[in-house]
């Protein structure tokens, strides 16, 4: 595990980063109630632009993984990342990384198989970072 | 096209600009015959407009900078072509360069510090999802989970290429591989390994478009633009049920060849995109050479190489020739189509078809060249 790197909130993540402080992800919803992906500007299904944050219950499935390698160095071996997409219950997809410690065996992994957003920081002067943990 | 590779000295303007000169010096035209000029430019930028200045260029009727990532290639080829047709210019000079390897420095570093600290891109980085590499290879796993492909299968294409590598006195690694260096090369992201990746190369190609009447009475055999098509999907970074498994070449394909008036089997030599050579395999089933879902066994039954059925990335491609983006397909369809390939002559090369893909599998574009006689 490598864990996440430092992160900075903007005017555009602010809202995002509030809730996400608060353990909360949250998405973009239209008024017909379609959910989009956290950074749209316009609904992705209708094309509505008067959208409002809406939490996330947490819940996803595994659409995709890939294991991320560093460069090996002198005296220090290569370590490994778990990348992922995740659909979210509500249908949006998002990608980040697979974050149990110790992470579980890449070749168990299917598609299909539940996960769980939770946080984590680079440290508490960073902003938290979405992960996905096995459910 | 310039030296390409691990050439060091120029900025990417410089390659540009010697890009077309060498163009248009190949064709038999001088620089005052250009009235048109297209500019692209990779990841270092550095490449505008300001190019007509850099060349002399004066009274040009055409003149832009146009980026699709990896598809610009074949969209600077399609719209110099309508405006040849249309009658806007007659002499449209399309470049591409890049200058991204410094001496002292290794390759990955030049595509792979992009990392922003604030923001969406910055969340995504945080997460640990930097540059194509993750994506492709995410889009990559997806196909693998769907459809059973294998990362042996996936080596078929890197050494086949790497054959073919070996035939070109231009290509930046010529030495052959197996299917077992390729299982044994250290992993980038799994399921890649190193040889399943592209190079990083530095250089600058040019290609001349004009009318079938002047083309006809210049220096080179002629190579007729007959088809062409894009397709962006335009879901990067949202729900997209195709991710990984059908791209823009499904669509984009079948239209070049219909507007050209051919069907695949009668397709002769194929340069495909190749930043990995998972996009080998995806625009092999999304042009239609195999089924849905089975590149895998398609590209591992023999058919690839120099002893192939198949003449597939004839140069070695990005993988094992050189990285010009779109230009790296797009130059060796248009030696192949020439005859001009040497040791690696394509004995049938009537009928090219050639992909560009850029973004994470997000932009494509398609086109179908042939030989005066093919063109008919």
């Amino acid at each position: 595990m490598s864990g996440v790197g430092p992160l900075a909130r903007d005017a555009a993540t602010a809202e995002f980063c509030d809730a996400a402080a608060a353990g909360q992800f949250l998405l973009r919803r239209c008024p017909v109630g379609h959910a989009s992906e956290p950074a749209v500007v316009q609904c992705t299904t209708c094309g509505q632009t008067d959208l409002h944050w809406d939490p996330a219950g947490g819940g996803a499935t595994l659409v995709s993984w890939a294991v991320s390698w560093s460069r090996p160095s002198a005296g220090e071996p290569a370590r490994q990342t778990i990348l992922v997409i995740g659909e979210l219950d509500e249908g949006p997809w998002w990608w980040t990384q697979l974050a149990d410690d110790p992470p579980p065996d890449p070749a168990a992994l299917r598609a299909g198989i539940r996960l769980r957003i939770e946080f984590r920081r680079a440290d508490a002067g960073h902003e938290a970072v979405p992960v996905f943990v096995l459910a | 096209m310039t030296p390409v590779g691990k050439v060091y000295g120029l900025t990417s303007a410089q390659f540009a600009a010697e890009a077309v000169r060498l163009a248009v010096a190949d064709a038999g035209l001088r620089l005052a015959d250009v009235d048109g000029l297209l500019t692209s430019s990779g990841v270092t930028g550095g490449i505008s407009i300001d190019l007509q200045r850099d060349l002399g260029l004066t009274d040009l009727r055409l003149l832009s900078h146009m980026q699709a990532y990896g598809s610009t290639a074949g969209a600077m080829v399609q719209f110099a072509s309508m405006a040849v047709q249309s009658g806007m210019a007659s002499v449209v000079a399309c470049v591409f360069a890049d200058s991204p390897l410094q001496p002292e420095r290794r390759a990955g570093a030049a595509y792979g510090s992009r990392r922003a600290p604030a923001g969406w891109w910055g969340m995504l980085g945080a997460s640990g999802v930097v540059g194509a590499n993750p994506m492709y290879a995410l889009a990559a796993r997806r196909h693998m989970d769907r459809y059973g492909t294998t990362s042996e299968q996936l080596g078929h294409i890197a050494v086949a290429q790497r054959a073919w590598a070996a035939l070109n006195p231009a290509a930046q690694l010529r030495e052959p591989i197996t299917l077992a260096d390729h299982q044994a090369s250290r992993w980038i992201v799994e399921p890649f390994h190193l040889l399943d990746c592209c190079l990083v190369s530095n250089g600058g190609i040019a290609v001349i478009v004009t009318t079938a009447d002047r083309a006809a009475s210049l220096a080179q055999p002629p190579v007729h633009v007959l088809g062409w098509a894009q397709a962006h999907p335009g879901r990067y970074l949202r729900r997209d049920p195709d991710f990984g498994l059908v791209s823009g070449a499904a669509s984009a394909g079948p239209a070049a060849l219909a507007m050209a008036g051919f069907d695949l089997a009668e397709v002769d030599v194929v340069e495909l995109y190749d930043c990995y050579t998972f996009t080998v395999l995806l625009t092999l089933e999304d042009y239609g050479f195999c089924p849905k879902g089975e590149g895998g066994p398609f590209v591992a039954s023999g058919v690839l190489g120099p002893a192939g059925k198949l003449r597939l990335n004839t140069g070695g491609g990005q993988l094992s020739g050189y990285y010009m983006w779109g230009m790296t397909p797009l130059s060796e369809a248009v030696i192949q189509a020439r005859g001009q390939a040497g040791a690696r002559q394509a004995p049938a090369h009537d009928v090219v078809l050639v992909s560009g893909n850029g973004g994470v599998l997000d932009h494509h574009a398609t086109l179908v060249l042939a030989s005066p006689a093919a063109a008919q």
